[in-house]
C-alpha cells in the first residue's frame, strides 16, 4: 500500500486512494523525508562557489562571514521578491488587458466600480472607456517607475493612519518592479549584510504587493470583467458533467481567462462541441482563478463551478472528466503534466510563466481576445474526439450545491445596507466576537491537505468569531461545507444565529488569493467608520497552511498593515534569532504586526482569540 | 548485534544525521527550533571531508576491542557485552581525556558544556538510531551482526 498523505477531505482521500495507477503531490510527500533542517531553519546559503554554506554550532558564520541572521534575512527577503514578482506579473497583466480593451471600444462591464475609482483616483476622461484607460496606464506607469520615485496611486488607495506610518517607518515603496529589482540586487553574493534592512525591504514589498498586486488586480479585473457577485453554487469533483468538453483552468488571471469563458458560449463555437457529440463546453474550476471565475458568478452558462483548490489538480484529472487544462500562472502543479498525458488531456498555456512541458503554448494576446478562444475551442474539440470512448471517466459524488461565494468589499457594504455599522453592531455587542481572515494556500505539511486550515476554522466559528477566506482555503473550505447554510450549526451558538438570521454561512468566501485585497478594503472600511487604525480591530489574520513565496509577500502586506499574521509553519526562519525576534516580537512596535507561528490547532485558535480579546477590551466593547 | 553501516559513497554531505542526532539528544527540540547558534548543542556523529573533499560520514563503531574503554582510568567507558555497545557512564567521567585521545575514528568528544566526555549512545531508549532513520541517501543504514562475522541489513520503515 502506497502512502498517502491524508486530507481534510475524506471523500478526495478516498479518491485518491481508490486511483491506484496515479501519483500525486499526496504520493510523493512520504518520498521527500525527512526534510534538511539547514533549508528549514533557513541557514543555508548557496550565493558562491565557495558554498553551499551551513550555519553549524560549529560552523557559525559561513566562508564569506555571514552568519546566520544574514542568511536568514538574505534568504527570506529573496523569497518576498519572488513572490512579489508573481503578484505584480498579474497585476501588469490586468493593467494590460484593461488597457487593451479600453483601446478596442469593448463595453466596460464594471461601471460601477470604476465610478467609484474614478472619484478616489481623480481618473480623467470623458466616458468609461476614457476612465478605464487611465486607471489602467496609471498602473503601468506606477509599476515600472524608479525606486526613488514613489507609486502615485499608493497615497490614494491606501488607508490614511497607515499611510502616515510607513512614512514614518521610510517603507513606502518606489516603482514596484524597481523594488523588486534591487531585493534581488541586495540579496545577492557580498551585498548586504544587514538584517534589519533586509526586513524592512520586505515590508516595502509587501506594501507594493498588497496595493498592486491584490488590491488594483482585483479592482482591474472588477473594471475588465464585472464586480463579484454574491450567489450560492456548485463546488467540488460533481460539477464536472461528461456530457460537456470540460476546460480546467488552473491560475489567478482571470484577464487572461475572460476572452475565453466569453467564447465558449459562442453559437459557433457550442455547433463544434455539438458536432463532436457533446452539450457545449463547460469550465472547470481549478485554483484561484477557479475562485476568481465563481465569484464574478456564471456570466453566459459556461462556468459550471469550482471543483476544489491547488493540491486537488491532480485527482481532479483523474476523474477523467477533464478534456483539456487552460493554465496561465501557478498554481499549476508539474505533477499534472504525468497525469495529463495518462488520461490524454491536451494543455494549453497561455502565460509562458506556468510553460508545462507538454503544454502548447498559446502567448496571451489581450487585443485578439476572439483568436485565442477560437483555437482553445477548436484543441478542445480535438481533445475531446481523441480521448473520450478510451479515457474511463469516473466522477465522485463530492462537494455542495449550494455554497456561497462571491463576497467583495462594495458588495459586503452593499449586502449590509450600505455601510459597516450593522456589522460593527454585531462586532460591538459581542454576537460576532471578531473576525479571522484565514487566507492563503493550502500545503501537504501542517497535519495534511487543509487539515490545518479546516480545523482552525472549526474552532473559531465555534467561539462565535466570523472567519473570512480568500485563497486555496477558500476552495478547501467550500469543499467541506463551511460556506453552505448547514454550517451555520458549527458555530458557536450567537454566530450561529446571526447567520440564520442574515441567511449567511459563518465562513464569507471572497474568492482567490487575491480577495485578500478585498478582505484588506473591507478591513480598511470598519477601521474608518470606527475611526481606529487596523491595528486596534478586533481582527487577525492567518495563513496556517501557506505554501509558497507569493503567500510570504501577502504575509509581509499583513505585517505592514499591523496586522497579527498566524501561521502553522515557521518561513525557514527560525535559525536566526534576530530575524525570528524582529518577525514575531519587535514588528509589533514597528507596524502594530507581528508573526504568530503555532503548529497546534486548539492552541493556535486560543492565540488568536486572545488577541481578538484584548482589542475589544483596548476598544471598550 | 546492532550496527550503523556506512556507505560514504552514498552521502551527500547534508548533515542531516548530524542535525538528528542533535534534537535527540537535546531535550524538547525539533528540526525547526534546534539552536544552532549554540555551540554548547554538539552532535555525536559528524560528516567529514575526506580526500578529494568527498564527504565522510561518521559514527561511533563501538569497536569490539574499544581503545577508548582501555584508555579510561575512571571506568567510565565501558562495553556493555549484552549488546556490544560502548558506554559512557557520565557520572563516572573525570574528564581526563584519555579516550578522546584515545579513538582512532576521532569519534569521543569533550563535552562543551562540562569537563565530561560525550560520544554516541545508539539513541538509548530509540528503536534505531536517529542518524539512520534520518539520512536520506542510505548512506547510514542498520545492519545485525552475528559472531561468525555475518552481516545482514535491517529494513527501516
Amino acid at each position: 500500500m502506497k502512502k498517502v498523505c491524508p486530507s481534510a477531505d475524506e471523500i478526495l482521500s478516498r479518491f485518491i486512494v481508490s486511483k491506484d495507477d496515479v501519483e500525486t503531490a499526496f504520493h510523493r510527500l512520504s518520498t521527500q523525508q525527512p526534510k534538511c533542517g539547514f533549508g528549514l531553519q533557513g541557514v543555508c546559503c548557496r550565493l558562491c562557489s565557495n558554498g553551499p554554506c551551513r550555519v553549524t554550532p560549529k560552523s557559525p558564520r559561513g566562508v564569506c562571514g555571514a552568519d546566520a541572521d544574514t542568511m536568514v534575512a538574505r534568504n527570506f527577503l529573496r523569497a518576498v521578491a519572488a513572490g512579489a514578482a508573481c503578484y505584480l506579473h498579474v497585476v501588469e497583466n490586468a493593467a494590460g488587458s484593461l488597457q487593451a480593451a479600453a483601446a478596442s471600444g469593448k463595453e466596460i462591464q464594471g461601471a460601477a466600480v470604476l465610478a467609484e475609482l474614478a472619484g478616489a483616483l481623480d481618473l480623467p476622461g470623458s466616458d468609461a472607456r476614457e476612465r478605464a484607460g487611465h486607471l489602467a496606464g496609471q498602473v503601468m506607469d506606477d509599476l515600472y517607475r524608479p525606486r526613488q520615485k514613489q507609486m502615485a496611486l499608493t497615497e490614494k488607495l491606501a488607508y490614511a493612519p497607515r499611510l502616515a506610518r510607513w512614512r514614518e517607518l521610510g517603507i513606502i515603496p518606489g516603482g514596484a518592479k524597481s523594488e523588486v529589482f534591487d531585493a534581488l540586487v541586495k540579496t545577492s553574493t557580498n551585498q548586504s549584510s544587514d538584517p534589519v534592512d533586509m526586513m524592512l525591504h520586505a515590508l516595502r514589498l509587501g506594501i507594493a504587493t498588497g496595493i498592486y498586486g491584490l488590491e488594483l488586480t482585483n479592482l482591474l479585473n472588477d473594471v475588465l470583467l464585472g464586480e463579484p457577485k454574491i450567489a450560492a453554487g456548485p463546488v467540488g469533483f460533481s460539477v464536472v458533467d461528461p456530457d460537456y468538453i470540460n476546460i480546467m483552468v488552473t491560475g489567478h488571471q482571470h484577464a487572461l481567462i475572460g476572452p475565453v469563458q466569453e467564447g465558449l458560449a459562442a453559437p459557433r463555437a457550442i455547433d463544434l462541441a455539438r458536432q463532436a457529440g457533446a452539450r457545449g463546453f463547460k469550465i472547470i474550476g481549478c485554483t484561484c482563478v477557479g475562485q476568481d471565475l465563481q465569484s464574478r458568478g456564471d456570466q453566459n452558462g459556461v462556468f459550471a463551478g469550482h471543483a476544489g483548490n491547488n493540491f486537488t489538480s491532480e485527482a481532479l484529472l483523474a476523474t477523467g472528466g477533464v478534456d483539456l487544462v487552460l493554465s496561465e500562472f501557478n498554481c499549476t502543479l508539474p505533477g499534472i503534466e504525468e497525469v495529463c498525458r495518462q488520461y490524454m488531456v491536451a494543455q494549453i498555456c497561455l502565460d509562458d510563466v506556468a510553460k508545462k512541458q507538454n503544454a502548447g503554448y498559446l502567448p496571451f494576446d489581450p487585443g485578439a481576445g476572439e483568436e485565442t478562444a477560437r483555437r482553445v475551442v477548436e484543441a478542445a474539440v480535438e481533445s475531446y474526439r481523441q480521448r473520450r470512448g478510451r479515457i474511463g471517466i469516473n466522477v465522485p459524488e463530492h462537494g455542495y450545491e449550494n455554497s456561497l461565494a462571491g463576497l467583495s468589499e462594495r458588495n459586503l457594504r452593499a449586502f449590509l445596507g450600505g455601510n459597516y455599522k450593522p456589522l460593527i453592531e454585531l462586532i460591538a455587542s459581542g454576537r460576532v466576537k471578531g473576525l479571522a481572515a484565514i487566507v492563503g494556500c493550502s500545503n501537504l505539511t501542517a497535519g495534511g491537505h487543509d487539515v490545518f486550515t479546516a480545523g482552525l476554522t472549526r474552532e473559531l466559528i465555534a467561539r462565535d468569531i466570523l472567519v473570512l477566506s480568500a485563497g486555496c482555503t477558500s476552495g478547501g473550505l467550500e469543499n467541506l461545507g463551511f460556506m453552505s447554510p448547514e454550517a451555520a450549526g458549527w458555530a458557536g451558538e450567537k454566530l450561529r444565529q446571526v447567520c440564520r438570521e442574515l441567511n449567511i454561512p459563518p465562513v464569507l468566501n471572497f474568492g482567490p488569493c487575491l480577495g485578500i485585497g478585498r478582505l484588506e478594503m473591507v478591513a480598511a472600511g470598519i477601521a474608518a467608520a470606527l475611526q481606529v487604525d487596523l491595528p486596534q480591530l478586533p481582527l487577525v489574520l492567518s495563513a496556517p497552511q501557506w505554501l509558497e513565496e507569493q503567500a510570504l509577500a501577502d504575509g509581509a502586506f499583513g505585517l505592514a498593515l499591523g496586522l497579527p499574521l498566524h501561521l502553522a509553519l515557521p518561513p525557514f526562519i527560525t535559525g536566526s534569532k534576530l530575524v525570528t525576534r524582529v518577525l514575531t516580537e519587535d514588528m509589533e512596535k514597528l507596524t502594530g504586526g507581528r508573526v504568530i507561528v503555532e503548529g497546534e490547532i486548539v492552541p493556535a485558535a486560543e492565540q488568536l482569540e486572545a488577541v481578538i480579546m484584548q482589542r475589544r477590551a483596548a476598544l471598550g466593547i | 548485534m546492532k550496527r550503523i553501516f556506512i556507505r560514504p559513497e552514498l552521502c551527500a554531505g547534508c548533515k542531516t544525521c548530524e542535525l538528528s542526532c542533535l534534537v535527540e539528544h537535546c531535550a524538547g527540540s525539533s528540526l525547526w527550533t534546534i539552536d544552532l547558534g549554540d555551540a554548547g548543542n554538539q552532535p555525536r556523529n559528524t560528516v567529514l571531508a575526506g580526500p578529494k573533499g568527498v564527504p565522510l560520514p561518521l559514527t561511533c563503531r563501538h569497536c569490539p576491542e574499544p581503545a577508548c574503554v582501555d584508555a579510561c582510568p575512571a571506568g567510565a567507558m565501558v562495553r556493555n557485552e549484552a549488546t556490544g555497545l560502548v558506554e559512557h557512564r557520565n557520572e563516572r567521567c573525570v574528564g581526563c581525556w584519555m579516550c578522546v585521545m584515545a579513538c582512532p575514528f576521532g569519534l569521543v568528544w569533550p563535552s562543551a558544556r562540562e569537563q565530561k566526555s560525550i560520544k554516541c549512545d545508539f539513541c538509548g531508549e530509540r528503536d534505531n538510531p536517529a542518524c539512520v532513520e534520518s539520512c536520506p541517501t542510505g548512506a547510514l543504514s542498520l545492519v545485525e551482526t552475528d559472531p561468525a562475522g555475518g552481516v545482514k541489513e535491517i529494513t527501516i520503515d
